[in-house]
């Protein structure tokens, strides 16, 4: 009797105490489908389509990645600052929205491997004077507020101790101040850089020259704790290289070159 | 389901910053209620005027202030304004953007007020020998603006909140414009918002509570 109730208490508690193992891996395969916080005002990396459809290279990596999980994937669209609490509520599972990898940042969240990484570039007024970088100096300048180059370009100015800086809430005011004239210049990527020079949205602007930061190596991220699944991600930009499919999109949405070497010299991971 | 683990140190390590963002945002509010106080006084004497033109001019703009969002008024004094030339910092952009409201709200509580003063007064003002701006500012516009004390706290206080609005126009240096640089710097959104909510709490209870006392004070009878 005594030894039949511990056996069903055992049983019991295995049965109960199963669940807690369960982590988001699992937990992302079981319910079948992947919850990605991706930019969607941030092209190429992420845009909508004519008929509004999210598309862009952060879109596909969120559907190869829930193709390699074997489950749907479903695009919730955030802005660079409502990425972490999308995921600290257990609205998206991860965030596939070019997220710079700081040391900062890493207290707080779990990166996986760099899976893109931006080179930046200065744009300027047309009506500014502006030799190189160094022209910065002194001016109003601004970029989109919570990025990896307006944390650079607030500590610059800052170093300078002189002219201002405006974080702007998103992509597009960052370039409709700089046509204005209300900025003399911003960094933002080259890709971004080169899309509104092209666009024409946004007349009276040129390219300066290159910033000259570390270029800014971009990771996906989940919850800190989520080891599991971050080994999967590790695991999956590792595979996106090594097919070549990180080639085919780099062609796809940025266009004919070389994309970024996401290894460091010198140094394991 | 909620996965987040709090860890109070990191943000707390902000807080002094956060205390500087503090005073911004009660300076900036502070500033716009003097600002859309004094236009607001305006644009009553504009309605009161009999003028056709003064009293359509503060007519469109308590309709403008008054029906469409604070964060658009903002924006536009911003970019729109931005369109035509006009360059202002993000400090003056959320400064005028918020008088601006400030303004057209202050205006239809003195209107209200106004109704509660008896018109015998002013004429017997004026058989006194005011002139009708005279009567107005001895007579009605003390009364009126005892009477619309308390609504005129109310707005003092979605001032103070209307400030968080100026990550618009790029403002950082108020209280949530120093929070959300934090944020994107460190990621601890909910302590960091946590403490800001705290700070604006605080602020704004203390505004009304001395608002009520000083009112004691100043409308004793």
């Amino acid at each position: 009797m005594k030894s039949s109730i511990l056996a069903m208490s055992v049983i019991a508690a295995t049965g109960l105490a199963a669940p807690a193992f369960a982590d988001k891996l699992d937990d992302i395969i079981s319910s079948g489908t992947l919850r990605c916080a991706v930019v969607l005002d941030f092209p190429p990396m992420g845009s909508r389509d004519e008929s509004n459809t999210p598309i862009g290279f952060d879109v596909d990596y969120c559907n190869d990645l829930a193709a390699a999980l074997g489950v749907e994937a479903e695009i919730v669209e955030t802005t660079f600052p409502e990425r972490i609490p999308a995921l600290m509520s257990g609205r998206v599972d991860v965030a596939v929205a070019s997220t710079s990898d700081t040391l900062e940042r890493a207290k707080t969240v779990g990166f996986s491997i760099p899976y893109y990484a931006f080179e930046n570039a200065v744009v300027a007024n047309e009506g500014v004077e502006m030799a190189d970088w160094e022209g910065m100096r002194g001016k109003t300048v601004g970029a989109t507020a919570g990025t990896y180059e307006a944390i650079w370009l607030e500590e610059k100015v800052a170093e300078w101790g002189e002219g201002s800086f405006r974080p702007y809430q998103n992509q597009a005011d960052v370039f409709l101040a700089l046509s204005q004239g209300q900025l003399d210049a911003t960094v933002s990527t080259v890709e971004v850089a080169e899309a509104n020079v092209a666009s024409g949205n946004f007349p009276g602007i040129k390219i300066v020259d290159k910033a000259p930061m570390v270029p800014d190596y971009v990771a996906l991220i989940t919850l800190r704790e989520e080891y599991g699944l971050i080994n999967y991600m590790n695991l999956f930009i590792n595979q996106q290289v090594r097919t070549g499919r990180y080639d085919e999109l780099y062609e796809k949405w940025v266009g004919e070159g070389e994309p970024a070497d996401l290894t460091v010299q010198g140094v394991y991971r | 389901m909620f996965n987040y683990n709090f860890r109070w140190a990191q943000a707390l390590n902000s807080l002094p910053r956060m205390l500087e963002g503090a005073l911004v945002t009660l300076e900036v509010a502070l500033l716009s209620m003097v600002i859309g106080i004094a236009i607001a006084i305006l644009l009553t004497l504009f309605r009161l005027s009999g003028s056709r033109i003064l009293g359509a001019i503060a007519a469109t703009w308590v309709e403008i202030a008054r029906n469409t969002p604070a964060l658009f008024q903002i924006y536009m004094v911003h970019f729109g304004l931005g369109g035509f030339g006009i360059h202002l910092s993000p400090y003056l952009s959320l400064l005028i953007g918020i008088a601006f409201n400030n303004a057209g709200y202050l205006s239809e509580n003195f209107r209200g007020a106004l109704k509660g003063i008896p018109d015998t007064q002013t004429r017997s003002a004026r058989s006194l020998g005011m002139t009708p701006l005279q009567a107005f500012r001895h007579v009605v516009m003390p009364q009126m603006l005892r009477i619309s004390f308390l609504p005129m706290t109310n707005q003092m206080v979605w001032a103070i909140l209307m400030t968080s609005l100026g990550t618009v126009v790029a403002m950082n240096t108020d209280l949530y414009g120093v929070t959300s640089d934090l944020n994107a710097r460190t990621f601890r959104t909910f302590e960091l918002f946590a403490i800001a909510a705290v700070i604006f709490y605080l602020i704004t209870k203390t505004v009304t509570l001395s608002a009520r006392l000083l009112a004691a004070r100043l409308f004793r009878y």
